[in-house]
């Protein structure tokens, strides 16, 4: 059976190859035939990825540990659904699933969106055909998913802190944004060879793009909840590389959505708009790389790892490919309109632009530093914490501001006296809040207070907008109040959608600076019966005991939680250790109060032989507004996702419907 | 874009050093704040919530060894054998780690059992 995958994934390369050679002839001598059967190859690509798919799948599900990929990421005793999404486990599996969902979107884009016009898909296609040649080549030539050796009695299972159902879903989704940046990416190459350089590309692309990027939001997130609730250090985010490398991606896709905006609108920053989808489509095969290459831990050990240089190479071939094109094109990119004040909406998007960008970058920096200073000095030097942390907050609360600005100052040029009129009930808010926030101690931490006193600002203009707006549609249709609200948003699905992702964001930012500027964490050693006090809570250690499960031994401590005089909770912080893994891992147990969104988050660091534990116990303010956030995050992207008859005829009437150029 | 250019280059040239990441082989001579690579040996003993947990680290490729002595929170993948990273200073000999700042190098997230 293996051999059925290997040839399955054989063909797709074929196919890819084919997609790419006819795709290219048939769009440069203008044979439609060619370049329909070019299209139809990407389609069969995706059919033929997915046979190989379900054959890694099948032999999973059947643990046949004779495929080298089965025995080294599951074991008979792992449960059904961990043995399936053991797929995207390892590394040869992965780069499957990549070419799986590449080819699956490469395929739905060209079908769907015949409207960008026949010239455009035709020079799509072969783009897309180069991604899918390079990941077709890696599982088939160097990382085959398909290897056998002599099947072991048993397979050696998966570690422990990824059985969670938080790690199920996070890889996948990080996949379908990773890859889903192809789809704008080649459009936007093959705009730039056809010389079609109109809006059309961004057009046809802008849901991808979305779909993409709401998918990296959402993996992002769920990687976070994992982090918080599995590696047990009693944070989310640890700036580490491997979570930067799907931040990155995020942040250059970000950037883009606003900017297309603005040339949907004015004509305006093309060439920019070119730039960073190319800056996010490569972060995004960047991000591939840094977490499959083995280039963290070293260069050295990168050197040694197979498939690194075939990234790194594709890396190079995609940022040069797009560069050249864009430079042989400029002449074609210029912006029809001139910026014609820095207080306008086009400036503020620029703005937003530029300190996306620049955030991104610096992390980018941070990310490649110990790689470049190891290559340059021979001493790799990280840059920890601080660095990131700086950075987040320089660019990062401006961001915030410019939140709350961007939506509602006036396009071209904005007027000192609209500026006051429109901004004046924000900046009392603002103020308000800041007021407010200082009298009640907030102003322990400086970025925390501005970050409370921006989204006060921010909060007050999304809901000023939603007012108005509603208002506004009472007055010209009469409906009563909820009516109108809910007309308002599904006549304006991208505008209201994008208002309210950016309430989600709000609450990211009001989560992560409220448990990371306002948190409190207190560690002791405790014998039973004595007590530890954080802030108003009281922990009284009870004592501990042990249990045997199938796999474990699981150690928990009872540690009653006292408030205000009564109990309000009993919490069991353990360990468990894996006698076959020879592994421990920490459980810690999570007290969230859903009225202040504050977690009570406790661990057993070290259990003694005495019978002492040592404990630590952390306040987590607001933190649960970030899980919040995902959610409302999510809302707010299926509104602006969501199919809208009434745009799709203004673009008709915009770009006419098929143009027959072909 | 120039003043943002500007501002980031002042950071990094000034507070942007970063720590420098060593192995044991290379760690002689330097008295600054170190990250130190290496797999641990065994026998690991002491308290990390005490005195200290006592233990050498060797160069993942190589001879060279140094004694560390660490307190604060253990990750659960520490263990003889496992590669791990440790910020602290070299002090007459001795590396004497920061309070918890000890990580297991083999990337728990995307590398799933590493034995």
């Amino acid at each position: 059976v293996p051999e059925l995958g290997r040839a399955a994934l054989v063909v797709c390369f074929g196919l890819a190859l084919y997609a790419v050679v006819a795709g290219f002839a048939g769009a440069y001598l203008r044979r439609r035939r060619l370049a329909l059967s070019a299209q139809n190859a990407l389609v069969a690509a995706f059919v033929a990825a997915a046979v190989s798919v379900g054959v890694l799948l099948a032999a999973l599900v059947r643990s046949d540990f004779s495929f080298t990929y089965v025995s080294s990421f599951t074991s008979r005793e792992l449960p059904l659904s961990y043995k399936l999404t053991a797929l995207w486990g390892g590394q040869e599996g992965s780069l499957l699933l990549w070419l799986l969902v590449l080819t699956g979107y490469g395929a739905a884009a060209v079908l769907l969106d015949r409207r960008a016009g026949r010239e455009l898909v035709a020079w799509v296609v072969p783009v897309l055909g180069i991604v899918a040649v390079f990941f077709s080549l890696l599982v088939v030539f160097v990382a085959s998913p398909f290897k056998t050796h002599v099947a072991p009695a048993d397979g050696v299972g998966l570690n422990s802190s990824l059985q969670s159902p938080y790690m199920q879903a996070h890889p996948p989704m990080l996949y379908l944004g990773y890859v889903g940046l192809t789809v704008p990416f080649a459009f936007a190459m093959g705009a730039l060879l056809s010389g079609r350089t109109d809006e059309r590309w961004i057009v046809a692309t802008r849901r991808w793009t979305l779909l993409a990027w709401a998918f990296l939001g959402i993996g992002q997130l769920l990687g976070a909840k994992w982090a918080y609730e599995e590696v047990g250090w009693g944070g989310y985010y640890a700036w580490d590389p491997v979570e930067n490398a799907a931040l990155m991606p995020w942040l250059a896709a970000t950037a883009f959505l606003h900017s297309v905006m603005v040339q949907e609108r004015k004509g305006m920053l093309k060439v920019w708009n070119m730039l960073l989808v190319t800056l996010a489509f490569s972060l995004s095969l960047f991000g591939t790389f840094l977490t499959r290459s083995g280039v963290l831990n070293s260069i050295h050990s990168f050197t040694e790892g197979s498939i690194g240089p075939w990234f790194l190479g594709f890396i190079c071939f995609v940022v040069a490919g797009s560069l050249t094109l864009v430079f042989r094109r400029l002449p074609l990119l210029r912006s029809k309109t001139k910026l014609e004040s820095l207080a306008s909406r086009e400036a503020t998007f620029l703005y937003n632009n530029l300190l996306l960008v620049a955030l991104c970058l610096t992390i980018l920096w941070g990310v490649t530093f110990p790689i470049l200073s190891e290559a340059v000095r021979g001493e790799s030097v990280t840059v920890g914490r601080p660095y990131y942390d700086f950075f987040l907050r320089a660019f990062g609360l401006p961001l915030l501001l410019l939140m709350g600005i961007g939506p509602l100052i006036a396009w071209r040029r904005a007027s000192l006296r609209s500026l006051g009129r429109t901004f004046l009930w924000p900046f009392v808010a603002a103020v308000v809040a800041g007021a407010g926030l200082i009298a009640a101690g907030a102003g322990s931490s400086i970025p925390g207070l501005v970050a409370y006193t921006f989204s006060a600002f921010v909060a007050a203009t999304i809901a000023l907008e939603f007012i108005r707006g509603t208002q506004a549609r009472r007055a010209l249709s009469g409906e009563p109040v909820v009516r109108a609200f809910g007309s308002l948003v599904a006549r304006n699905r991208r505008r209201y959608g994008g208002y309210i992702v950016h309430a989600a964001i709000l609450m990211l930012a009001i989560g992560v600076a409220g448990s990371s500027a306002y948190n409190t964490s207190r560690s002791a050693r405790l014998a039973p019966g004595q007590s530890l006090k954080v802030r108003d809570y009281t922990l009284v250690y009870r004592g501990l005991n042990s249990t045997r499960s199938e796999n474990a031994v699981e150690t928990r401590a009872t540690i009653d939680v006292y408030r205000g005089g009564s109990r309000i909770a009993t919490m069991h912080p353990g360990k468990n250790s894996y006698p076959v893994e020879q592994q421990v891992s920490n459980e810690v147990s999570i007290r969230s109060d859903l009225l202040t969104g504050e977690d009570l988050f406790l661990i057993t660091e070290q259990v003694n032989r005495n019978g002492t534990i040592d404990f630590k116990a952390l306040i987590n303010p607001l933190v649960n507004l970030l899980w919040a956030a995902g959610l409302v995050f999510l809302i707010g992207s299926a509104v602006a996702l969501w199919p809208d008859a009434r745009e799709e005829r203004r673009l008709a009437v915009r770009y006419g419907h098929l143009p027959q150029e072909v | 874009v120039a003043a943002v250019l500007a501002v980031f280059l002042l950071y990094s040239s000034i507070a942007g050093g970063g720590t420098p990441s060593l192995r044991p082989s290379s760690l002689a001579g330097h008295t600054g704040k170190v990250a130190l690579a290496g797999r641990v040996l065994r026998p690991v003993t002491g308290d990390a919530h005490g005195a200290g947990l006592h233990f050498r680290l060797r160069d993942v490729k190589g001879t060279a060894t140094v004694p560390v002595v660490y307190t604060g929170s253990v990750p659960d993948l520490f263990r003889p054998g496992r590669d791990v990273v440790v910020e602290g200073h070299l002090r007459s000999g001795v590396f004497v780690a920061i309070p918890g700042t000890l990580v297991t190098k083999c990337p728990s997230k995307y590398t799933p059992k590493k034995s």
